[in-house]
């Protein structure tokens, strides 16, 4: 039924992703560790293979860019996993699927809004006279603005929380959501407590999910350079900022150098994950596939 | 245990949904007040409303926007499903998964640049089709991961079965697994557009002689402010999204008897 | 058999689709489209995007890309992305001869063919050949940029809080400890500082405008210092931010440029532009042309008429009046002269803000120098402020 010529035009259909990244990202992704050991001369740089780059990386405030960076990412994402698996939990198990519906696309609408509008509008809020303050004096909570509340480390995270973890919900919602009902009734019936199912049944089986929810949240924080500049107050500066900053005086080697850092850190972090999570755990089905 | 809870177990839940979604719509407030402050403090107008279709300038960019948005919420979740379907198919998952997630992993400005240096050696003039395919790049490893987190879900048996009952693959495909992966798609569309419209950086070092809506926002936000007729358009998209949301509400509960 | 004839309909039908919607990405931009004029500019040079009048004398339109004026932005657009092919004009702040020039991406500008530039003044006055800031518009004796705008920069406050200030001593007095911000820019708050602890004999610094590798250094020492003390409440980036710090009363010393005085004084704020003992930094904008390969003999002809047209009254009272910066010595007549196009009101406001820029240039002050000689270590010593 199935006859030869339809395998080999599918093969080339579902090959054409690769070629689109290979072509237009892996080719750029080269340059960039390749530029990254070029050397300066004056305002040009050629090709070499000069650590200089890597040394002055080392040596200078970046390092410690680098490594708030992280910091930062990490904080946000996991404190925002936890908000988006708890509701997207709620959405996929305790309600109607026409109102996770709803609540799914509640949470996409302000994204249409443009992110810089919405985190200057933060700063409106939680300024010194803003209507937090405001409010929070008018009723006797304090006498004196809090000033954490912006130009902080507070208001870096609450912008990064609000940039990414709606973007985590949906995936988590959908793998929770695929849990075959069976076996969380087997497991009750078996006299497992919620609390024990939860652990055993749910979250192991919801684990493509949160990979995926994970990863959105972690890069798009690393690479977040408006949060830090609009939030941020007294020279908040992350990965993204000291890229741009480097390249303000033409130094693209250290440019390239540091998003080469940020790449392997980032492959490394996958590495990560094939050796504790055996990616079976995500492709799950998948892998059980014949042609 | 997991019977529809009763009513008085499930507020807390709502409650903390109410303040998730409080916490992201405040935000627009400031935007919807500034959009009907007038010139004199205190004043309230709908000038900037009218103003806004005399500004060929936001007008322009807004144009350029949808029209990419609706370009790149096509094209990534089309090379999202077909990059899903290889993972699945062509033997090789884990380094598929990796490639097709590349692209997340470097950092904006530096992508921007790369691929402003890849486009400079193709001799590939910056235009929108440039913008539609860095923005496309971007979106890919989102729109394919959440396919993926659908098609994971979905029992390869079905498929099989269906071969087996004499179906095609195309016609396997449409009847059985589409309708089954429908919500992983949608997700990828919506994603898709969603991080078309708001990408800045990416698109700032391709755009070539077009502006699009943030690239415009930033750049006058960083040097001359943030004029009151950007916040019109800002109130005019909040407007319209929240129309045609209640609508699709209103019809998809008439057409889909539940 | 006709299953597989479907299949591969089918098949075909996808690409198809897929690649209909690639070639709608590839709708030839308006680049080059016969008539255009592809103008990068900040934001300031946007005359609310009216060209008419432009147009009406040259039979050009044009199109403005708004870009960012850090450095990177303009650089990356003209180096990496090929913006060389794309645009003739860039309008940004000057000063920036140097890295354009030598990377050749931008072309000497024959000034007999702009009619006004022999009639502005300013250039003969602040920019000339000689003068100090030349150094914005020309190098190496030869005229790169347009001056399309021009401005003297310190700090503003609010009176109520702090009574007058005539100082940037200011910005580091403890009395305002977690009250004050500054700009994130080492060429502009990295200099007023040093202009600061130089003429308050705290470092020995010979030229605020082109500090050496330990000159530098003292004064980024000097601000983390203050910053661990929290002097800074914020370092601010952009326009909007400076003028929301003001209105919302964040800060009460800040760091910052005169029009978002003007911005915060119209939404009913009592806010002082300062008059700074230690003088104002002066800086002007400049529209370069850009080393097009592509750019046909007929199109550079319309660009030099671009840049005189941006030289004449119209184009300057309209900048003046809707970004309060000074721009050309014709720009307060016209709009005396031309009640129909400026209402009383707007006339006066642009004579206003014109005398009083020309007032600070009279005046004197340092020149801004956006190129420093030690500008890479400058660009490292920022980066090791902000993340202390």
């Amino acid at each position: 039924m199935v006859t030869a010529v339809e395998p080999w035009a599918r093969r080339v259909l579902l090959c054409l992703p690769l070629i689109f990244i290979a072509v237009f990202l892996v080719i750029p992704l080269g340059l960039t560790v390749m530029i990254s050991f070029w050397e300066r001369v004056g305002l040009r740089f050629r090709p070499a293979f000069s650590l200089a780059s890597y040394v002055s990386l080392v040596g200078g405030a970046r390092l410690e860019v680098l490594r708030r960076s992280l910091l930062v990412a990490i904080e946000a994402t996991a404190l925002s996993l936890i908000i988006a698996y708890v509701i997207a939990y709620f959405l996929a198990r305790k309600v109607t699927p026409a109102a996770a519906r709803i609540v799914l696309v509640l949470f996409t609408i302000p994204f249409l809004i443009n992110y810089i509008v919405r985190n200057v509008s933060y700063t409106v809020l939680l300024g010194r006279t803003g209507v937090v303050n405001t409010a929070l004096m008018a009723a006797g909570i304090i006498d004196a603005p809090l000033d954490w509340l912006l130009y902080s480390d507070f208001a870096v995270l609450l912008g990064l929380i609000s940039a990414y973890m709606p973007f985590m919900i949906f995936p988590l919602f959908l793998s929770i959501g695929a849990i075959d009902r069976q076996y969380l009734e087997a497991s009750a019936l078996l006299g497992a407590s919620p609390l024990t199912t939860f652990r055993t049944i749910t979250l192991p089986l919801s684990l493509p999910g949160v990979f995926a929810a994970g990863l959105f949240g972690l890069v798009g924080c690393l690479g977040e350079s408006a949060v830090p500049i609009i939030l941020g107050g007294v020279g908040y500066e992350l990965i993204g900022n000291t890229i741009t900053s480097s390249m303000d005086v033409l130094n693209y080697p250290l440019a390239a150098a540091l998003s080469s850092v940020v790449i392997l850190l980032m492959l490394l972090l996958m590495l990560g994950w094939y050796l504790v999570f055996d990616m079976r755990s995500f492709l799950g089905r998948i892998l059980e596939w014949r042609a | 245990m997991d019977e529809p809870a009763s009513p008085w177990r499930r507020w807390p839940m709502w409650l903390i949904i109410a303040l998730a979604l409080a916490f992201l719509y405040v935000p627009l407030v400031p935007s919807l007040v500034a959009s009907l402050q007038g010139v004199e403090p205190g004043q309230w107008t709908l000038r900037w409303y009218g103003e806004l279709w005399r500004t060929p300038l936001v007008l322009g960019a807004f144009r350029a926007s949808a029209m990419i948005a609706v370009l790149v919420g096509i094209l990534a979740p089309l090379l999202g499903l077909l990059a899903a379907m290889s993972i699945r198919e062509l033997g090789v998952p884990r380094f598929i998964l990796l490639v097709m997630l590349l692209p997340l992993f470097i950092p904006g400005v530096s992508m921007g640049l790369a691929s402003a240096f890849l486009f400079r050696l193709l001799g590939i003039a910056p235009s929108l089709a440039t913008i539609v395919i860095v923005q496309t790049l971007w979106a890919l490893p989102f729109a394919t991961l959440i396919i993926l987190t659908a098609m994971t879900t979905f029992d390869p048996q079905y498929l099989e079965a269906a071969y087996l009952a004499g179906a095609g693959r195309w016609r396997a495909f449409r009847d059985i697994e589409l309708p089954l992966i429908a919500s992983g798609i949608t997700g990828a569309i919506s994603f898709s557009a969603i991080l078309s419209i708001n990408e800045t950086i990416r698109t700032s070092a391709v755009q070539g002689p077009w502006n699009t809506v943030p690239t415009y926002i930033w750049s006058t936000y960083r040097q001359v402010g943030l004029s009151p007729v950007l916040y019109a358009l800002m109130g005019l998209i909040i407007i319209a999204t929240v129309v045609i949301v209640l609508s699709f509400l209103l019809l998809g509960r008439e057409a889909r008897p539940r | 058999m006709t299953r597989v004839n479907i299949n591969r309909r089918d098949a075909l039908r996808l690409a198809l689709s897929l690649s209909a919607a690639a070639g709608l990405g590839l709708v030839p931009p308006r680049a080059h489209a016969a008539g255009t004029i592809n103008f990068a500019d900040i934001g300031v040079g946007d005359p609310g995007g009216d060209w008419s009048k432009f147009k009406a004398a040259s039979g050009y339109d044009v199109n403005l890309v708004s870009i960012g004026n850090a450095p990177s932005a303009v650089l990356n657009v003209l180096v990496a992305s090929g913006g060389q092919g794309t645009y003739e004009i860039i309008n940004i702040v000057g000063g920036m001869q140097k890295p354009l020039v030598d990377n050749g991406l931008v072309e000497k500008i024959d000034t007999g063919r702009l009619p006004n530039w022999a009639k502005d003044t300013y250039v003969e006055e602040f920019l000339g050949n000689g003068k100090p800031g030349f150094q914005f518009i020309g190098y190496d004796n030869d005229i790169y940029g347009v001056p399309t705008v021009l401005q003297g920069d310190s700090f503003a406050y609010l009176p109520e809080k702090t009574g007058k200030l005539d100082s940037y001593a200011a910005l580091f007095d403890p009395k305002w400890k977690g009250y004050v911000a500054l700009e994130d820019n080492y060429t502009t708050a990295g200099q007023k500082t040093a202009l600061y602890l130089k003429k308050a004999g705290l470092a020995k610094i010979a030229n605020p405008d082109d500090m050496t590798k330990e000159e530098f250094k003292a004064v980024t020492d000097f601000l983390i210092d203050q910053k661990k003390k929290g002097q800074f409440r914020v370092i601010w980036n952009s326009f909007e931010q400076a003028v929301n710090l003001i209105t919302s009363k964040e800060v009460y010393v800040i760091d910052c440029w005169e029009p978002m005085v003007f911005v915060a004084k119209s939404k009913g704020m009592d806010v002082v532009y300062a008059d700074p003992k230690e003088g104002y930094l002066l800086w002007a904008m400049a529209a370069y042309l850009v080393k097009n390969p592509n750019r046909t003999a007929e199109q550079t002809e319309a660009a030099y008429k671009l840049l005189d047209f941006m030289l004449g009254g119209w184009y300057g009272a309209k900048i003046t009046n809707l970004r309060g910066y000074m721009t050309n010595p014709q720009a307060e007549t016209y709009a005396k002269d031309n009640p129909s196009e400026f209402p009383a009101e707007q006339a006066k406001r642009v004579a206003e803000i014109t005398e009083n820029v020309r007032r600070k240039f009279r005046q004197g002050g340092t020149w801004q120098n956006r190129w420093p000689t030690e500008v890479e270590f400058y660009e490292s010593e920022w980066s090791r402020f902000k993340a202390a």
